[in-house]
């Protein structure tokens, strides 16, 4: 398939079953890494996402479509990350009232929750695996950035030293 | 009348510059656009009604909640107005930090610098999948959520593939919520 199409295909499903973005990325990796762009590349473009300002879902999607085909990569990813939050919304406030009272809605987004958290684990354990840093310095560096994130250390700040003290400790 | 229209999308447009500027994602910038928003061009009610929208439905948070504080302000000519103004920051920084990045990616400190980063990401999912985890069971420790979410392990486990996974955890979501609530 044409790798703009298959771009497109791939964040159209992605934002439509995520509500977002640091919830995509489990879904994400599973669609993307192997078939268009390589671990590596997927765990760059999650951590300056998370590390430039804006939208961490926007700038995911541009990062790889950028680094599958170029510039027009990164805005055919931008555009159908766009598209079904701007249809639903459009279409959302001119029946606002009635789907508030429909509870399957959010009965139904109340189940996903559970099972995209799952996801992520199972994502985190793989990127940390394939990341090329399973030794005592990839742990150590994982367990001082869960500790400093969960101290509430801004998550960008964080990601940012991991890769700078990176590049001293694996030369 | 139009001039006060035109004022409305300048000013919608330069405040989701701003917020998309200062901050570095979707659930951050609420904080930031309350303050820029409610009691200026919508009411505290619209806002929380906006951010709750914005959890419930697919898609980007931050794009989401950026659109509904742009039809309050401005209706439909609003919604594109603050759609523009959060899509700009972000998309030309990664622009610029894509190209660059691309043309050292065969260069030795590109490897330590991923390999330094990828533990910190891994820290990263699993702290906002644990956020996203107590906020699916807020109200109580919910013994459904822990149903889905074994349920879920063992499918991935397996290989299936994740849309259906998630499709078949928000039909049980369905099933499950909705008998204990009536």
């Amino acid at each position: 398939m044409e790798p703009l199409l298959q771009l497109f295909l791939i964040f159209l499903k992605v934002n439509l079953l995520s509500t977002s973005g640091p919830a995509s990325v489990g879904l994400l990796y599973h669609e993307v890494v192997g078939k268009l762009v390589t671990e590596s590349q997927f765990i760059q473009a999650v951590g300056l996402s998370s590390v430039l300002p804006g939208s961490d879902a926007l700038q995911l999607a541009m990062y790889i479509g950028y680094a599958v085909a170029g510039v027009p990569g990164g805005l055919v990813s931008l555009a159908a990350s766009i598209l079904p939050p701007t249809v639903i919304i459009l279409g959302i406030t001119f029946v606002l009232h009635r789907v508030r009272r429909e509870a399957w809605v959010s009965n139904f987004v109340e189940g996903l929750a559970p099972a995209i958290s799952v996801l992520m684990i199972f994502t985190a354990w793989k990127i940390f695996q394939k990341g090329g840093a399973t030794d005592w310095r990839g742990w150590a560096i994982g367990i001082v950035s869960l500790i400093c994130m969960a101290l509430k250390v801004p998550e960008r700040i964080v990601v940012l030293i991991a890769a700078i003290v990176g590049i001293f400790l694996f030369p | 009348m139009n001039q006060s229209k035109f004022s409305v999308w300048i000013r919608l447009l330069w405040m989701f510059l701003k917020v998309n500027i200062l901050s570095p994602s979707g659930p951050a910038s609420i904080g930031l656009l309350y303050k820029e928003a409610v009691g200026k061009i919508m009411t505290e009610a619209q806002f929380v009604e906006a951010v709750g929208f914005s959890n419930v439905l697919p898609g980007s948070e931050a794009l989401k909640l950026a659109m509904f504080v742009g039809f309050a302000a401005g209706g439909i000519p609003g919604v594109f107005t603050a759609l523009l103004g959060a899509i700009l920051p972000p998309t030309i920084l990664m622009m610029v930090v894509a190209s660059v990045l691309q043309r050292f990616q065969h260069e030795g400190w590109i490897d330590g610098f991923v390999a330094g980063m990828s533990p910190a990401v891994a820290a990263l999912i699993i702290v906002v999948s644990w956020e996203l985890f107590r906020a699916s069971s807020r109200k109580k420790i919910d013994r459904r959520a822990f149903i889905i979410a074994g349920l879920s392990a063992v499918a991935f486990w397996f290989d299936i593939p994740s849309p259906i996974v998630l499709l078949g955890a928000g039909v049980l979501g369905v099933i499950l919520y909705g008998q204990w609530s009536h």
